[in-house]
């Protein structure tokens, strides 16, 4: 074997990786580990690229569709109303920026790690919370996309982006993120991204802090969107960033009652 | 336009795609019609294979081109095409789509479409221009050349949206080899398809 072709075959899962990658089809864990990667992989990049292009090319394969003369109404008067996001200039590197850093290591469940960290979000971090999906590492291009949409949000945002010190948690059910919860002092807040909606009749979600493995019910909220949505957890408790985790619950009725019946969604307080 | 050769179009095209990007980062609100006019096409069309809905289709295409018009410096001209850059944010896009709306279930029943579609399929002539056939039909020989797990492994990821995990559970294949599928079939489209992948992305788009 040439040293060459032993490269190769080192390098062969990144490979795998990276075309994956492109595809949007990675699982969350291998997206985490894969982004740490391709900032500093030009070998990895050259994939993405050249995957990218191949798409491309696939999407030429497809029968011929034209949208509605109504998107083209909707789209101009979106961008009438939009003003252009004004990007800080490149950093000097000629990397892509990292912006959040990898979950923490060592945690054997597929709960992902808390960030307990507000410049975060002020900077640059919007991304970390409306980037549900697993994008705990975002290249600058997903950055700004993510940002795009921020801006769009704006008063999600502003609530969101309130000065004070906070703690942000990715809350997953089955390995994907549903939800972050942002908590301050004395309030807590549920950004939800594909929860199932519940009935505001006969159901409600309650948002949990979790001590010492006893659950303490600090709120509930409903989930009436199953696109992005800020909800405010209803609750006056104070010493939110005590927990050593949450947990959100799906309850029958309207009250929280004393202990969890059904938890949908959880993540551990590693800071 | 007869008289323009269709090779020296694309190099034309792809000029202008740069072009119009700058006119974007001017703040030229006026290009993202010309963007629109030129990538509405390509983009819906991927948009609604992906997500199986026209609504929803146009909604992914109303927030790509915001964000283009949002934030048109995200175009890295270092790496690949204007084109692709466009096509792969509405894949992806499309696929956070389908994920949010669809649930479990009905992916599963269109996970049955999806691997029927990756079978070879009957030339679909509903182009009118004989070279936008020949393009479009290199693509389709590419993929149908392909060995059929590679080719399936692909559709499912790329027109279906699927994880590879979702892949491999839907082909009853182990995760390891499912990512060794897309590698392999990836390489074998690139070298097939070659040099010109790129300035294939948006056959249909430009007239």
């Amino acid at each position: 074997m040439s040293g060459r072709d032993r490269r190769d075959a080192e390098h062969r899962t990144w490979d795998e990786l990276a075309v994956g990658w492109a595809l949007h089809a990675l699982e969350p864990e291998d997206e985490t580990e894969f982004g740490l990667h391709l900032a500093g992989c030009d070998r990895c990049r050259t994939t993405v690229a050249d995957t990218t292009e191949v798409m491309g090319a696939m999407a030429s394969d497809l029968p011929e569709a034209e949208p509605s003369e109504e998107l083209r109404e909707r789209l101009r008067a979106a961008v009438a109303a939009t003003e252009q996001v004004h990007r800080p200039a490149p950093a000097s590197t000629g990397r892509p920026a990292v912006i959040a850093v990898p979950t923490p290591i060592g945690v054997p469940t597929r709960r992902t790690g808390w960030r307990r960290a507000p410049q975060l979000l002020v900077a640059a971090g919007v991304a970390a919370v409306l980037g549900l999906g697993a994008w705990t590492v975002a290249l600058t291009q997903d950055r700004d996309a993510a940002q795009a949409t921020a801006a769009s949000q704006a008063s999600m945002m502003s609530s969101l982006l309130a000065p004070g010190e906070l703690t942000v948690a990715r809350m997953e059910h089955d390995g994907a993120t549903v939800a972050t919860v942002v908590a301050r002092d004395g309030q807590a807040q549920v950004l939800t991204d594909g929860m199932a909606t519940n009935d505001t009749t006969e159901s409600t979600y309650v948002l949990w802090g979790v001590t010492s493995g006893q659950p303490v019910a600090l709120g509930t909220f409903d989930v009436v969107s199953d696109a992005t949505d800020l909800r405010t957890v209803g609750s006056d408790a104070t010493g939110l960033d005590d927990y050593s985790a949450y947990a959100i619950s799906l309850e029958p009725g309207r009250q929280a009652p004393t202990e969890p019946t059904d938890v949908v969604a959880n993540g551990q307080v590693t800071s | 336009m007869g008289l323009v050769t269709r090779p020296a179009r694309r190099a034309d095209d792809a000029a202008a795609d740069v072009e119009l990007v700058r006119r974007l980062r001017a703040g030229d609100r006026g290009a993202v019609d010309d963007f629109y006019e030129r990538f509405r096409r390509p983009a819906f069309a991927l948009a609604r294979r992906v997500v199986a809905d026209d609504v929803l289709a146009e909604d992914v295409l109303q927030d790509v081109f915001l964000a283009v018009w949002k934030d048109p410096a995200a175009f890295d001209t270092a790496r690949g095409s204007v084109a692709s850059w466009l096509l792969a944010m509405v894949h992806h896009k499309a696929v956070d789509a389908v994920r949010r709306e669809e649930s479990h279930r009905r992916r599963q029943t269109r996970a049955e479409d999806d691997l029927r579609m990756s079978e070879p399929i009957a030339h679909r002539d509903v182009e009118d221009e004989a070279a936008d056939r020949v393009v479009s039909a290199r693509v389709r020989n590419a993929l149908q050349s392909l060995p059929a797990p590679q080719r399936e492994a692909l559709t499912l990821a790329y027109y279906g949206g699927y994880t590879q995990r979702e892949v491999a559970a839907l082909t009853g294949t182990p995760l390891g080899t499912v990512k060794t599928r897309m590698l392999a079939g990836m390489r074998r489209l690139k070298d097939t398809l070659g040099g010109a992948v790129g300035s294939l992305a948006v056959e249909g788009g430009a007239r």
